[in-house]
Order: structure tokens, then C-alpha cells, then sequence
């Protein structure tokens, strides 16, 4: 077939040539002019049967067939255009789900780590549930503990993360960074990508401070520079040397920038982190010795953990239950995704033969109407096999369309995937488009086109003579059409609950949106401004005072907490004020601490409802002040007499010995609610921070007048000339902060809403197969109705009242399967949210809405029916 | 095989071809010319004859085929065994004429 073929008009002349040769020979023998030529041609037989076996002969002409076939099949669905249309963006959001969730899930679940035997390395973590500590971490005390115990894990690797500010690069700016023993990255199993790791020479107070660059921090800070190896950097007040860079490997348990070695840290250094038992911040990596499997290590880490327990009952709170849990690290880091994943990979596998069998039913619908043509060509002598491939042809062609566009479709939504899974799994990070789509896309759209291609039925030798040519039957059965009528509906019922649901969360995320903080979020600047100042200067008064004098400034306050961002940075302490007694039965309150400085309510816009704000006279050597929220003095003295009243915290935590002061109430606030997004009461106690701070009081608030952006660059200037080495960070208004924190809610919404949609239009379109294969087949009725004097009209009414009462029923149905869903989750789930009567009237509106355009084309085409025709049908 | 073997004593066209299987068999064998193409086209896809336009003794232009070696060698392995086979059924014949 591919060879240098002969032309078929050479072979013409050869046969030419032939004939008028023998015509000659003949012609010598005696016969005369004409009766030689047409004894010539009878002798040589059938020209045209010979220029067939030429031309058949090696070509496979089943594929020369199907070319053609490929041809008139396009151009035939090119002419129906509205129905090529909705088959290919039906396959492509079908075969485009799939393949984009199927990459994802193959980059999450099932890509091997890069960890050098990642089967062997585990993780280990100890938590207290019932307080809400999903990971204590451990402390140095401990973990030597159990290394001591532990005879099935070869070695121990410890990670713990703190912020160092380099310098040296750019600006200043703060690192996370993670701080290893020696051991970390021979047990974790990972290699370099340029110069060297961290190993046990690097471990001890006497080695040289040594930073390992991350692959992410290598290329975008450093641009790659393969110089890099053996330069020096300053981490605060350090100065230590790069020497490697790691390989891209997944950042558990945290994403830093640098890696470094104990020294590089004084605090790791220290008294307190080495003996103190209670100071916990590291997490631990072990690698299992060979021939150790995962049980026989966590039972014995279970019980080593156990025997610790009990030695030092002190380190450990009565009420906390600690357990220890062991679990391989391939698990730990891709568990949470696995069920969503898994589930999203089911329901996009149940949309995909959902759609399918949609497409299938337009096919059939169209190819009800294409019996004539196809008895004809069956008369004509076309087989089985021929017909067969006419068909494939065209289910081909629309499926390869189809899967091609799902293709391009499917990039994108593996970066919308990636991100919705990466809240689960860190590794959806790393998910990239990659060739298994196109392997996936393919595979199914030929399985796609094969079912269609055999789904409808040809004419069988059978047919009855005559004009009875499209004489299949009629094999649209009552039962057949009742049967694709519930699945328009349960199609329905789905896309309902979907709706319904996005709709929710729609509201849901407007209020959030719209909420009342407390604060006045538009013109508040935030920013972190952590590190240390040169000696001898009060950075934070000297900051103040040139901030001041800046225009468009309305005031300048420090913090320790910016609302939202810094979430969980301080958990609750328990409190007793003068004069107020728990009632039987309850504990002390709690409260959340926030230390602040002068200027600091005004600035961030909360009403100071009693008493007064902080002054510069609130400091150290003066007397002890707080300030509560507005809940705190209606709950403990509604009669409205909180001021002046001593307050203390009653916690005996190591954090709060020998600190507890009492403090006079000099102030009440409005409540503001900043750990959570959606607001709540919340009691706060504000400290003046030159008075008592439990950590760093590392935020600057700047209110603006104008737009807030604009002073970043003269604030920025301004932190620098007083203190040179600070980082300034994460500028940003606190109405950006709580965009970004609503962030989880805003993927949730988009990710539930286009369910819904794509339920919605699957819906639509089954719908649309519904009435028109049910059209297709009603054709012969709708002649007699037309012959019996109805009009039009009257058809295309009667249709589309069909598509709205399918509709109808739909939503009927939906509305009942959510109710019982919702009350079955509530056994299993506490309260859940039920929607509000919006979303509901909404999600059933649009959907009439769409099933009524749905059914205009099935019903335009009842309309045009002709009369004759019709009646002659069958 | 019998084109081969026409072909031995030179090339010759289709018509030509077709004339001589006739005559020298005897006016035994009438085939319709035109089921002579199918094998001068298998045969000259496999590589035994080639063929080239060239003019006639008449002035025509026709299409000459010739044997190659590769086709010679052909024709005496096909000869051989229609040799045998022959052989081989006519002592069957004989054997039971007896």
C-alpha cells in the first residue's frame, strides 16, 4: 500500500494498447476494421473488471474504505452540527475529568518517592487527641529516650524548624529553616543535586555551621547558580557555609528553604532545648534495620514510649491520653488525599459512562432517522461489515474530536485538581501534565466509539419488501423509552443536590465575605517584622515616631498577632478576675493573651467601649494594666463593672512561672474574633507589651488614609534605617490577609460549583437524548396529529412540556434524596448544614430553565415533521 | 509459469504474451486476455519479470515484459516440480490402467 505504486492510468493505456494489437492481429487474419476491435475487446474480457483487480490488488481495502467512509462521515457531521457539538464537549468534559484526575491521583498515590528505600523509613509522632494536639512533637530528652529502646530501627533522623533571618542576599528576609542531626538525610534517604549533605561530621557544638540549599530555594533565590557550593551566608548572627543542594524530594514534614546543622542554631544549642522535657518541637524519622517490618517497630517504639511515660509522669499532662502512632512514610504523606482522590476518580469514572450513555442515546436518536439511508445501501449490496464501518467511522470521528478537545481540556484542570488536592497531600504540588493523559484520553475514546459504533441496529435480511425499507421495528419499546426516562430523571435529581449544594456554598462564602470583622480592614496595613535590632535602640518608639510624621498616616501600633495569618500562634490560658466566682461545677474561664502597644485599638479600628487604651506611661517599671474584650466583662459582670478590677492568669504552664502578676483593668474593647474566619465571641485579654509578652512582638499595623499600598516602600525604608538587619515581610492589608485565609473555602466552592455544572449539562444533555429519541421515534404519530388537524405549534408544546415535566420530577426527586441524605449524615456527622430556601428555588429554577432549552431542538424538529412523510414511515 | 517460460525467448507485450500461450499450446488453452494482468502484476510486485514502455513491430506503443534472472531461476524450480507432480500422477494413471 505505501509502495511506489503504479499509476491507474498507465495501466489504462497498457490495456489500450493491448486491445488495438489484437484488433491488428485480427485484422491481418482477415476480418475487417469493426468486427476486429470488437473481437478484440470480447477476447480480452471485462476492461473493467480487469482495472478493479489492478487497482484492489495490494491495497488493504478495508482501510481505503474506512478513509472514505472518515470523509463522508465528517461532512455528514458537519451538516448536523448542533448534535456534533454537544457529543464532542460531552466526551471531551468526560474523557477531560478523567484524565485529568487520573494524572493526579498517579502523581499523589501511586509515583514512588525519591527517598532511597522509602519502604523502610518511618515516621513517628506522638499526639494528645482529646486536647486537640495532633502532633506534640517530642523533645530532646525524649528522643534520646528512645533511641536508647529501640533495637528494630537502625537510625533515628530528627527534623525541627525555626526562622532565621539571612542576610547577605537581597534584602533581608526570613528562612524557614529545617534544623537536622547528622543522620537526617542518610536516614531519609536522599541525595544531593550539587556539592554535599549534612552528615554526622556536621553534628556537635565544635563543627562549622553548614547549610544545605533546597531544590525550590536553589532555583528561585539563587537562579541556580552552580557556584553557589561553598559560599557564605549570614543566618542572624551567624555566618555559616552552603555546602549542597538537595534534590527535589517532597518537604515533610515542613517546606523550608535551607537545611542546616545544630550549630547553626543557638537556641538548639541551649540548656533548655536539650534538658528540658517539656520543650518539644522536633519530629523523628527512623530508618527500620533490615529484616524489621512496621509492626514489630511500632509495637516496640509503643511500649519503649510507654515505659517513658511512666518514668516521668511530670512531662506528660494526666488529662492528655499521649499515644504514639508509627506509620511508613509513603503513608504519612499521602493518606489524607487518598480518599478524596479515590473519590474523585470514582465520580469521575460514573460521569464519564453517564456521559457516554448520553452521547449514545443522540447517536441512536440520529441513527433512528438514518435507517432509510442505511436499508438502501443494504439493499445495494453493502454488508454487515460495511455498514458497520460507515458507523465506525463516524462514532470515531466524533469520539477522537472529542478526546482530543478533553485533552486540552484536561491541563488546565490538572493544575485546579493539584491545587484542591495539595491541601491534603504536599505532593500534589509536584503533579505535572504528562503523556498518561493522552494514553487515557485515547483508551477511552475508542472504547467510547466502539460502543457506539455497535450500538444501533442494522437492517436485517429479514426486512419486509417494499417500501417498508427502514423496517428495523420499532424497537423503541415502552419499556426502552421508560427506561431512559428515569435516567433523565435520577441525571436530574443529581445535578439538583449538586446545584443546591454549590448554591449553599455560594451564600455560605458571599457572608463570609461581607462579614462584619470588627476591624477596618481596608485601610489597616499589616506587616511581620521579625529579628533583632542593633543594641540600645527602642526600634519599635523609633519606628513609630518617623512612621507618624509620614503623610497619609493615620496611626502607627505594634502587635503580636495579625488577625487571621498568625492563627494558632497562642492557645488559651485560664484567668480569674477579682470578685468574680466560677459557678459550681465550672473552671476558671479562658481567655486568648495578645500583647500590644499604645495606639494599637485606634490604629486597627476597634471601639474601646470603657476605661482607656494603652499610653507609653504603661511600661515596665509602672504599674501592671490589661485591657479585656467586651465579652469577657458582660459574662463575668453584666452589671457592667469590669474596670478596675485585678485579673490574673491561673495557668501553672512552664511558659507563665514566676510571671503571673495580677494587672488592673483599665480598658474594655469591642470583640473582635481573630483565630477564626467566621466570627465568634471571643475573650480576649490585651497585655501592654513593654509589661509582659509570652513571645516575640513582632507586628507593625499602619492605618492609612489613602491607599495603603503606597506607604509600603517609605515604611520599609524607615524599618531599615533604624534597624538594618530586620526583615520586612508579608505586607498586606488585612482585607487581602482574610481573602488569602478564605482561600480553602474559595477552592471548595469552585471546585462543588463546577460539579454542579458539569452535572448540570450532562443532565441537560440527557434530557435532550431523551425527547429526541423519543421524537425520532413518535414520527409516524405526529403525521396523524398533524393529519387530524393539530398544528405545529400544538407538537412543539406537547414536547416541551414533556422536557419540563422530566424536569419536574427530577427535582422532586432530588429534593427528597437530599432530605434523607442530609438526615442520615446528621446521625453520622453531627449538624450539617441545610441550605436556605435561595439555593433551593435557585438550583430548581435553573434547572427548568436548561431543561426547557434542552427540549426546544428535539421539539423544533417535531414541529417540521411532514405530513407525508411521516405517514409513510413504517 | 507459462508466462515465464514465453518469456524466455525474449520479452514481449501483453497481447503478444497472450498470443503465445495460445499457439504454442496448441490453441488448447483460450484464456481472456485480460485475466492475464493480475499475474503479470504479481509477478512483476515479486521481482521476476520487469516491464518497460517500448514501440511494437506494428509502430504501437505497448508495454514490453521481460524475465529476470531472479525469474529464470524461478522458472526452473517451478518447472521442475510441475515436472515431478506430472510424473508422479501419470505413474498413478498407468499403475491403474494395468
Amino acid at each position: 500500500m505505501l509502495r511506489r505504486k503504479r499509476k491507474a492510468s498507465d495501466f489504462d493505456a497498457e490495456i489500450k494498447a493491448h486491445i488495438e494489437l489484437e484488433a491488428e492481429r485480427l485484422q491481418e487474419e482477415g476480418l475487417g476494421e469493426k468486427d476486429a476491435r470488437a473481437a478484440a475487446r470480447r477476447i480480452f474480457g471485462n476492461t473493467t473488471k480487469a482495472r478493479e483487480r489492478f487497482y484492489e490488488y495490494g491495497r488493504w481495502l478495508w482501510w481505503d474504505h474506512f478513509w472514505q467512509d472518515l470523509r463522508v462521515g465528517a461532512r455528514s457531521l458537519w451538516r448536523a452540527k448542533g448534535l456534533t457539538f454537544t457529543v464532542v464537549m460531552t466526551l471531551a468534559l468526560g474523557i477531560g475529568a478523567n484524565a485529568a484526575i487520573f494524572s493526579v491521583v498517579r502523581g499523589v498515590l501511586l509515583r514512588p518517592l525519591v527517598n532511597r528505600e522509602e519502604d523502610r523509613i518511618i515516621y513517628i509522632r506522638q499526639s494528645a487527641p482529646e486536647l486537640s494536639l495532633e502532633n506534640m512533637t517530642f523533645s530532646v530528652p525524649e528522643i534520646n529516650d528512645l533511641k536508647a529502646r529501640a533495637t528494630t530501627i537502625s537510625a533515628f533522623g530528627d527534623f525541627s524548624t525555626i526562622e532565621l533571618t539571612l542576610l547577605g542576599f537581597g534584602e533581608p528576609r526570613l528562612v524557614r529553616a529545617g534544623v537536622v542531626g547528622g543522620s537526617y538525610f542518610e536516614v531519609m534517604g536522599l541525595r544531593p543535586a550539587l556539592g554535599r549533605l549534612l552528615s554526622a561530621q556536621d553534628d556537635g557544638p565544635g563543627a562549622a555551621s553548614a547549610v544545605v540549599l533546597t531544590y525550590r530555594f536553589w532555583t528561585s533565590a539563587f537562579n541556580s547558580d552552580p557556584t553557589v557550593v561553598g559560599k557564605s551566608i549570614r543566618l542572624g548572627r551567624l555566618t555559616g557555609a552552603i555546602v549542597g543542594v538537595l534534590e527535589p524530594s517532597v518537604p515533610y514534614p515542613a517546606d523550608t528553604e535551607i537545611i542546616a546543622n545544630m550549630v547553626t542554631s543557638p537556641h538548639h544549642l541551649g540548656a533548655t532545648m536539650n534538658t528540658d522535657r517539656t520543650h518539644r518541637m522536633t519530629e523523628i524519622f527512623g530508618r527500620l534495620k533490615p529484616g524489621a517490618s512496621v509492626e514489630a517497630a511500632r509495637a516496640e517504639l509503643t511500649a519503649a514510649h510507654g515505659g517513658i511515660m511512666r518514668e516521668h509522669p511530670e512531662a506528660y499532662s494526666a488529662r492528655a491520653n499521649v499515644r504514639l502512632s508509627v506509620t511508613p512514610l509513603r503513608d504519612q504523606i499521602t493518606a489524607p488525599a487518598r480518599t478524596i482522590l479515590l473519590t474523585l476518580l470514582a465520580s469521575a469514572g460514573v460521569v464519564f459512562v453517564i456521559a457516554c450513555s448520553n452521547v449514545a442515546n443522540l447517536i441512536l436518536a440520529r441513527s433512528i432517522r438514518r435507517e432509510g439511508e442505511l436499508a438502501v445501501r443494504a439493499a445495494l449490496g453493502a454488508s454487515h461489515g460495511a455498514l458497520r464501518r460507515t458507523l465506525l467511522a463516524e462514532s470515531l470521528a466524533l469520539c477522537g474530536s472529542g478526546a482530543i478537545l478533553g485533552a486540552l481540556l484536561a491541563w488546565p484542570l490538572v493544575s485546579v485538581i493539584a491545587r484542591f488536592a495539595a491541601r491534603f497531600s504536599v505532593r500534589a504540588l509536584e503533579v505535572t501534565v504528562d503523556s498518561a493523559i493522552l494514553w487515557v484520553g485515547a483508551g477511552l475514546a475508542i472504547a467510547a466509539a466502539v460502543l457506539l459504533a455497535y450500538a444501533p441496529r442494522l437492517p436485517s435480511s429479514k426486512a419486509s419488501t417494499g417500501f417498508g425499507l427502514a423496517s428495523g421495528g420499532v424497537r423503541i419499546t415502552t419499556g426502552t423509552n421508560r427506561r431512559l426516562r428515569v435516567f433523565a430523571t435520577t441525571q436530574i435529581a443529581f445535578s439538583f443536590v449538586l446545584l443546591a449544594a454549590a448554591g449553599m456554598l455560594v451564600a455560605a462564602l458571599i457572608a463570609l465575605q461581607a462579614a462584619n470583622t470588627g476591624y477596618d480592614i481596608r485601610h489597616v496595613l499589616a506587616f511581620d517584622v521579625p529579628g533583632s535590632s542593633p543594641q540600645g535602640v527602642d526600634f519599635f518608639a523609633e519606628v513609630k515616631r518617623r512612621i507618624d510624621e509620614l503623610p497619609g498616616v493615620d496611626g502607627v501600633a505594634l502587635g503580636s498577632f495579625v488577625p487571621w495569618r498568625d492563627a494558632g500562634r497562642w492557645s488559651v490560658y485560664q484567668f480569674a478576675v477579682e470578685g468574680y466566682t466560677p459557678a459550681d461545677g465550672e473552671e476558671n474561664p479562658y481567655a486568648r493573651p495578645r500583647f500590644v502597644g499604645p495606639g494599637f485599638f485606634p490604629a486597627l479600628g476597634i471601639p474601646v467601649l470603657a476605661g482607656r487604651d494603652f499610653t507609653d506611661a504603661d511600661r515596665r517599671d509602672g504599674e501592671r494594666v490589661v485591657i479585656v474584650s467586651q465579652s469577657i466583662a458582660q459574662r463575668l459582670f453584666p452589671n457592667g463593672d469590669a474596670l478596675n478590677r485585678k485579673l490574673w492568669l491561673t495557668e501553672s504552664r512552664y511558659e507563665l512561672r514566676n510571671r503571673v502578676e495580677p494587672a488592673r483593668i483599665v480598658g474594655v474593647a469591642a470583640d473582635v474574633d481573630d483565630e477564626n474566619v467566621a466570627r465568634s465571641r471571643a475573650m480576649t485579654i490585651y497585655y501592654p507589651y513593654r509589661q509582659f509578652a509570652l513571645g516575640p512582638v513582632n507586628r507593625l499595623f499602619v492605618r492609612a488614609s489613602g491607599d495603603p499600598y503606597a506607604l509600603v516602600p517609605a515604611v520599609t525604608r524607615i524599618i531599615r534605617e533604624v534597624s538594618p538587619e530586620r526583615p520586612v515581610e508579608r505586607p498586606a492589608t488585612l482585607e487581602d490577609v482574610r481573602a488569602e485565609v478564605l482561600e480553602p473555602e474559595r477552592m471548595n466552592t469552585f471546585v462543588v460549583s463546577g460539579f454542579a455544572g458539569i452535572a448540570l449539562l450532562i443532565a441537560v444533555v440527557g434530557v435532550s437524548g431523551v425527547l429526541a429519541f423519543s421524537v425520532s421515534a413518535r414520527t409516524r404519530e405526529f403525521g396523524v396529529r398533524l393529519a387530524v388537524g393539530a398544528t405545529p405549534q400544538n407538537l412543539l408544546a406537547g414536547v416541551l412540556w414533556d422536557g419540563v415535566r422530566i424536569a419536574a420530577i427530577g427535582i422532586v426527586a432530588g429534593a427528597a434524596g437530599s432530605f434523607a441524605l442530609a438526615s442520615v449524615a446528621e446521625r453520622f456527622f453531627g449538624a450539617v448544614r441545610l441550605p436556605g430556601a435561595l439555593p433551593l428555588i435557585g438550583a430548581a429554577a435553573a434547572l427548568i430553565g436548561a431543561a426547557s432549552v434542552a427540549s426546544l431542538i428535539p421539539a423544533a424538529r417535531a414541529s417540521r415533521v411532514d405530513v407525508t412523510q411521516a405517514l409513510r414511515s413504517q | 509459469m507459462l508466462i515465464l517460460r514465453t518469456l524466455i525467448f525474449g520479452s514481449e507485450h501483453g497481447q503478444g504474451i497472450a498470443r503465445a500461450i495460445q499457439r504454442t499450446s496448441g490453441e488448447e488453452l483460450l484464456v481472456e486476455h485480460g485475466a492475464l494482468y493480475p499475474a503479470l502484476q504479481r509477478l512483476e510486485e515479486r521481482g521476476w519479470i520487469t516491464a518497460e514502455w517500448g514501440i511494437s513491430a506494428n509502430n504501437r506503443k505497448a508495454r514490453f515484459y521481460s524475465l529476470t534472472d531472479a525469474g529464470r531461476e524461478r522458472l526452473g524450480k517451478e518447472t521442475t516440480k510441475w515436472k515431478r507432480l506430472t510424473t508422479a500422477i501419470g505413474r498413478i494413471l498407468e499403475a491403474e490402467e494395468e
